[in-house]
């Protein structure tokens, strides 16, 4: 296969889907030029230009940092078409109207690279006919690309062939959105709304249909269907505020307009009760009230009987809280489905008529269950898909239960359940060691054989899949150090065991005892866990010590945390730090000590330690100390406040980056770090990383001695802000002692400006301001709330 | 006690057009803007000979950077002055151009001198942070808590004149909203055409899609501040910046701007010597020291002391350019004084007109003079409250 390159891309549509994936590529450093139509009055490309404002302003953002708009351009159709002939892929997203997507398609066809990919991001338009649209000769180039919504953060991507679309193709689009973009791939087939849309919304349609035969509250509903059984916390009703009820209604009229055949195609409607909410104009969040109304603080839901809102208050009955409770799925199920409670009643059917549509529809709309259920997963937000749940539960006692409903005209459609059902899928499950059901080949199908695929040591596995063990070289209570031989037995791998991966004594020791055993045995070392990377030191073990007055043990336990730090910079071999997910405070400051870093772009990472009236004392001040010295060093001025200024307010702040990308800029990861879009390729990333600085023959540098700092004028700097803050109402008192202690700790001290320091006179400056806040009672309230409450006290 | 031996007349005075920070002046450097300046003044008195000019007093409230280098020298030789006029630079934060203008007219006052050129000049644009290229504060401030407000921000203490003196958010949003629209209603009756040299800009930009560099050319005519749309609704939407619970605003608070000015001071000897027409009599300056943390009623003292140095009743006075750092202490030194409103800042203030630093006091000197000439009224002040708790306030008797 020759390498598959995308240079530089077109978004055609510059709406809420199209702005977004423009700036997912942006991220990915793929520059876009993204396109609308040409404005009628003023700038020809206004109408680009307004979106790619708007997408600064949106939260969670789309951009991993904020310069990536600039790699954006702005284009319209009547100026700059010629600019498609640069890109090799051209991602449509406009307006689901099958003419007009035909009449763009007509307009841009002469201006396309001989080698592009033509892809729409239709939600649920026929690929096939869409294809019809195009000049023969591109045809082959033209696939479905179906994002999900927001398109950074959805890890879901639904690659839809036509009959013409050149195989080969679609394996090197796949291999670059798993690797390039991150993203989780399902071949769907081209059938209306495709894989997770189809089941998506039908689910939903499931809900409103139990909600109303049970005469339960939309907020009750959607208690019953939020995290409790696994699904997002917006649940099903405050999913469709978000999605827009105009929006869910057109999906839905697609299903109604183009699935005749359908058994389940009576559901297929918008309920009265919806229509006349679109009817007022009350779409959802876009418009302030929908089925929930925010009025100020206090949230509202539409009470049907009432035709009012009231006050939202959704309790789960107790009795039937206490089988969800219950981790045995079989259990759980059959006392759902036995239990006369509404809301039991409720949960019961609705899953049994997912199951039942999931079942009868597999052959038609996916390969396999595994496609399935991972369009759920990642395009849901769902923890298990629907056949995960079915085996998990025990698959013939639901298919016997499934089946009795129908036969009782309970189920929402008395169609029965597909003969496969009942045969050898009812021993082994639809997810085996082979690999998943597929109901179209009555087989089992393995996991695709691309090689994108060897980068994800530990994919994400459905139900019943087992993950490689990997090879343990030693372990106490708070790591495991062990190997991958399959990928590089010259490098080991340690890896965080507790709970949340906090940092307490066992990590701390045993982070050493694994980079003693590296340098002996191994030719580099991988810290590397699944998500969160780490929160932290362990506060309980912290407040213990204050309690017993125990600061003399407590200043050692720093001492202890920072020779780890230092442990894992000056290490004989390299020690590449491979990161995801929440990285705070200690955590934070091992991944800054480390050679080298790789991080996911989902990455959050930030020194919070001044929410627990502290300040980073693990290396962290006194690395950023150090940084300042060595920038500031090579410019003209030689003055190393420049750099502590925008740190010290990072520090002060607990700023948090929003990305792995932003963590670069934050100075928590160097510009020489890589950022990986696919977590699942993270090991691997940092296991070729670390191979590679071994084979480039790396040795540590030596600890740097003659360290300028900023001293008292910086400190003095730093506190000209505080005061003013604290003067304004906006810090309270204990805010401005700690951040004095940051501001003190990364100014190397209170030492008149530009003295010369080295690496152990930063850490015991930073150590000792650490214990005096630990004396401190306001310190002490705040760490004691952050362990009751898990969130950080004002005081 | 004055020991003044004969009066200072103030015979030409311009400046530049008034520029938002970053905007059309964004690019201009203030030693380039202080040779127009200077050029343009001396242009006012044809006739004049350069060489005359005994002194060139500049002020500048951060004189570092592009502004370092002791600017009035550099300013005065791109100007063309000859080499034997000597330059220097002053700084007072705020007042630096009044101050300018002062103590040129008071080497006059002196009889050492007969021919002065007061001056300010000032870029926010191009200087890197408002507290000046390198912030390097002195650790003592806070060893005491007394010391602590020496290192407040202008806009804490415009929020604690606010609460002192109990001046609305409302108040200070409508003073905010008149000063745009006088502004506006001034530059629309060309009443600053008397006092504006414009400035042709020639700004150097790269142009990437040829990797040509493009000459951007255009004149400044106009000040670019005031907005004709301010509104109560839209300043009201505004957050507090300073304080969680504040009430001053980007909206009632000055703008940062670039700009530059000049005035041509000298003695009687000198008006009938070349047959000039002076504007202005330099009638007094007072500086008065206040505490820091209320820096904004300044002028609170400054006021009072020059009206008696100069032996004016304050009713006397016409026309008050009250530099409007904060409408709350703008406010508080109107009711405070009972200073008719009619009579402050006619033409608008620094909320919309701008406030470049050092410059300001030279230029609403430029205003001022030119103001009483158009309007027939015959006393009128520039006065302004100064950074670490100072007010500055300069009277001009207009001569016709």
């Amino acid at each position: 296969m020759s390498n598959f390159i995308v240079r530089k891309a077109a978004v055609l549509g510059a709406g809420v889907m199209g702005a977004q994936i423009a700036a997912h590529l942006a991220n990915a450093e793929v520059p876009v030029v993204l396109f609308d139509l040409p404005a009628k009055e003023g700038d020809p490309s206004g109408i680009v230009r307004k979106a790619i404002d708007a997408l600064r302003k949106l939260e969670p953002s789309p951009l991993a940092t904020k310069d990536r708009v600039t790699y954006i351009d702005a284009a319209n159709y009547s100026q700059h078409l010629d600019q498609l002939q640069d890109c090799d892929l051209i991602i449509e997203a406009i307006a689901e109207k099958m003419e007009w997507k035909d009449d763009l398609y007509r307009q841009i066809a002469p201006f396309i690279a001989p080698t592009a990919i033509i892809a729409s991001n239709t939600s649920g338009l026929s690929i096939n006919r869409l294809s019809q649209g195009l000049p023969e000769a591109l045809r082959s180039r033209f696939c479905g690309i179906h994002f999900f919504n927001p398109p950074r953060y959805m890890h879901l991507v639904e690659l839809v062939a036509t009959r013409s679309t050149d195989p080969s193709l679609l394996d090197n689009l796949e291999s670059w959105l798993v690797s390039r973009l991150g993203k989780g791939i399902v071949r769907a087939l081209d059938t209306p709304n495709f894989v997770a849309n189809r089941v998506g919304v039908f689910s939903m349609l499931a809900v409103m249909h139990h909600t109303q035969r049970l005469g339960l509250g939309f907020d009750v509903v959607d208690s019953l269907t939020g995290p409790i059984i696994g699904r997002p916390k917006s649940a099903t009703y405050r999913t469709a505020d978000v999605v827009g009820l105009d929006t869910l209604a057109h999906v839905i009229k697609t299903m109604q307009d183009t699935l005749p055949e359908d058994p389940w195609h009576g559901y297929y409607g918008v309920p009265g009760w919806l229509a006349a909410l679109i009817g007022k104009g009350a779409l959802g969040q876009k418009t302030r009230c929908g089925i929930f109304r925010k009025d100020g603080r206090a949230i509202k839901v539409l009470d049907l009987s009432l035709q009012d809102y009231r006050d939202s208050a959704a309790d789960i009955d107790p009795t039937v809280l206490a089988i969800l409770k219950n981790r045995n799925p079989a259990e759980k199920f059959a006392q759902l489905r036995a239990s006369e409670h509404p809301h039991a009643q409720f949960l019961w059917a609705i899953f049994r008529d997912i199951f039942h549509y999931t079942a009868f529809h597999l052959a038609d709309i996916a390969d396999n269950a595994r496609d399935v259920d991972f369009a759920m997963r990642w395009g849901f937000g769902w923890a298990q898909g629907p056949f995960e749940s079915w085996q998990a539960a025990g698959w013939q006692a639901i298919a016997d239960a499934v089946k009795a409903d129908i036969d009782a005209g309970r189920a929402m459609s008395p169609v029965p359940l597909p003969a496969w059902v009942f045969g050898p899928v009812a021993q082994a499950g639809v997810h085996t060691a082979q690999g998943s059901y597929s109901a179209s080949a009555d087989a089992y199908r393995p996991r695709s054989t691309l090689p994108v695929y060897r980068r994800q040591v530990f994919p994400e596995r459905v139900l019943g899949e087992k993950a490689v063990a990997g090879t343990t070289v030693w372990e106490n209570e708070g790591v495991r150090l062990w190997t991958l031989p399959q990928v590089d037995d010259g490098i080991a791998i340690v890896s965080i065991k507790t709970r949340n991966h906090t940092l307490g004594r066992d990590v701390i020791v045993g982070l050493q005892e694994a980079v003693a055993r590296a340098e002996t045995g191994y030719q580099g070392l991988v810290l590397w866990h699944e998500a969160p990377f780490a929160f932290g030191a362990n506060l309980k073990e912290v407040a213990e010590a204050i309690a017993g007055g125990e600061f003399e043990l407590l200043e050692r336990y720093v001492a202890e945390f920072q020779n780890a730090s230092m442990c894992l910079k000056y290490a004989k071999v390299p020690v590449v730090a491979a990161v995801q997910g929440m990285a705070l405070g200690g955590g934070c400051e091992f991944l800054m000590h480390a050679a080298k870093r790789v991080i996911a772009l989902e990455s959050y990472i930030g020194l919070v330690e001044a929410g627990v009236g502290l300040i980073p004392a693990g290396g962290g001040c006194k690395e950023f100390a150090i940084r300042a010295a060595q920038y500031a060093a090579k410019t003209g001025g030689n003055d190393p406040f420049e750099f502590i200024q925008p740190v010290f307010m990072t520090i002060a702040m607990a700023t948090v980056s929003k990305s792995g990308a932003q963590a670069r800029e934050l100075g928590f990861a160097r510009e020489t770090d890589k950022v990986v879009f696919n977590a699942n390729e993270l090991l691997y990333v940092a296991l070729r990383e670390a191979r590679g600085l071994a084979e480039g023959g790396y040795y540590p540098r030596l600890s740097p001695r003659a360290i300028k700092v900023a001293g008292r004028t910086g400190i003095a700097n730093c506190e000209m802000m505080l005061a003013n803050m604290k003067e304004g109402g906006m810090i309270s008192a204990h805010d401005y002692a700690v951040a004095k202690a940051a501001a003190t700790a990364l100014c190397g001290g209170d030492i008149e400006t530009g003295s010369l320091v080295d690496e152990q006179w930063l850490l015991s400056v930073e150590r000792k301001l650490f214990v005096e806040l630990l004396k401190n009672p306001k310190t002490q309230q705040r760490i004691q709330h952050m362990l009751e409450t898990g969130k950080p006290l004002r005081n | 006690m004055n020991k003044q031996i004969q009066d200072a007349y103030i015979v030409a005075a311009t400046r530049l057009p008034v520029g938002r920070r970053k905007g059309m002046l964004g690019h201009v450097r203030p030693d380039d803007m202080l040779a127009h300046a200077i050029r343009s003044v001396m242009a006012q008195a044809p006739g004049l000979d350069p060489a005359l000019v005994e002194d060139v007093i500049v002020g500048c409230a951060m004189p570092e950077a592009e502004q370092g280098m002791n600017v009035a020298r550099i300013g005065l030789l791109l100007a063309g002055l000859p080499n034997s006029v000597p330059g220097i630079t002053v700084n007072r934060f705020c007042a630096s151009g009044v101050q300018a203008v002062a103590m040129a007219a008071d080497r006059i006052r002196l009889g050492e001198a007969d021919v002065m050129i007061g001056a300010g000049t000032e870029t926010m644009s191009l200087m890197n942070q408002i507290m000046g290229n390198k912030i390097a504060l002195n650790p003592a401030i806070f060893e005491k808590e007394e010391n602590y407000s020496i290192a407040y921000g202008m806009g804490i203490t415009a929020e604690k004149v606010a609460a002192q003196w109990k001046i609305s958010r409302d108040d200070q949003d409508a003073f905010a909203v008149a000063s745009n629209q006088k502004a506006c209603a001034a530059i629309a009756a060309g009443h600053f055409r008397a006092e504006i040299s414009p400035y042709a800009v020639k700004a150097r930009v790269p142009n990437l899609r040829t990797s040509e560099v493009a000459v951007k050319e255009y004149l400044a005519e106009n000040d670019e501040g005031p907005r004709s749309d301010s509104s109560l609704e839209g300043l009201a939407r505004l957050r507090p910046v300073f304080a969680a619970r504040g009430s001053v605003t980007a909206g009632n608070s000055s703008q940062m701007s670039d700009g530059a000015a000049a005035v041509l001071v000298v003695s009687e000897k000198i008006v009938k010597q070349f047959d000039l027409k002076p504007l202005a009599r330099f009638a007094g300056f007072s500086v008065a020291g206040v505490a820091p943390e209320i820096m904004g009623i300044g002028p609170i003292e400054a006021i009072p002391r020059v009206l008696k140095q100069a032996g004016v009743r304050q009713d006397e006075v016409d026309w008050f350019e009250l530099n409007e750092a904060f409408a709350a202490q703008s406010l508080a030194v109107m009711r405070t004084l009972d200073l008719d409103p009619a009579k402050v800042n006619p033409l608008g203030g620094a909320i919309a007109l701008g406030h470049p630093l050092g410059a300001t006091g030279a230029i609403r000197t430029a205003t001022l003079v030119h103001g009483l000439q158009r309007t027939g009224q015959r006393y009128g002040m520039v006065t302004m409250c100064i950074g670490t708790g100072m007010g500055a306030a300069g009277l001009f008797e207009a001569i016709r």
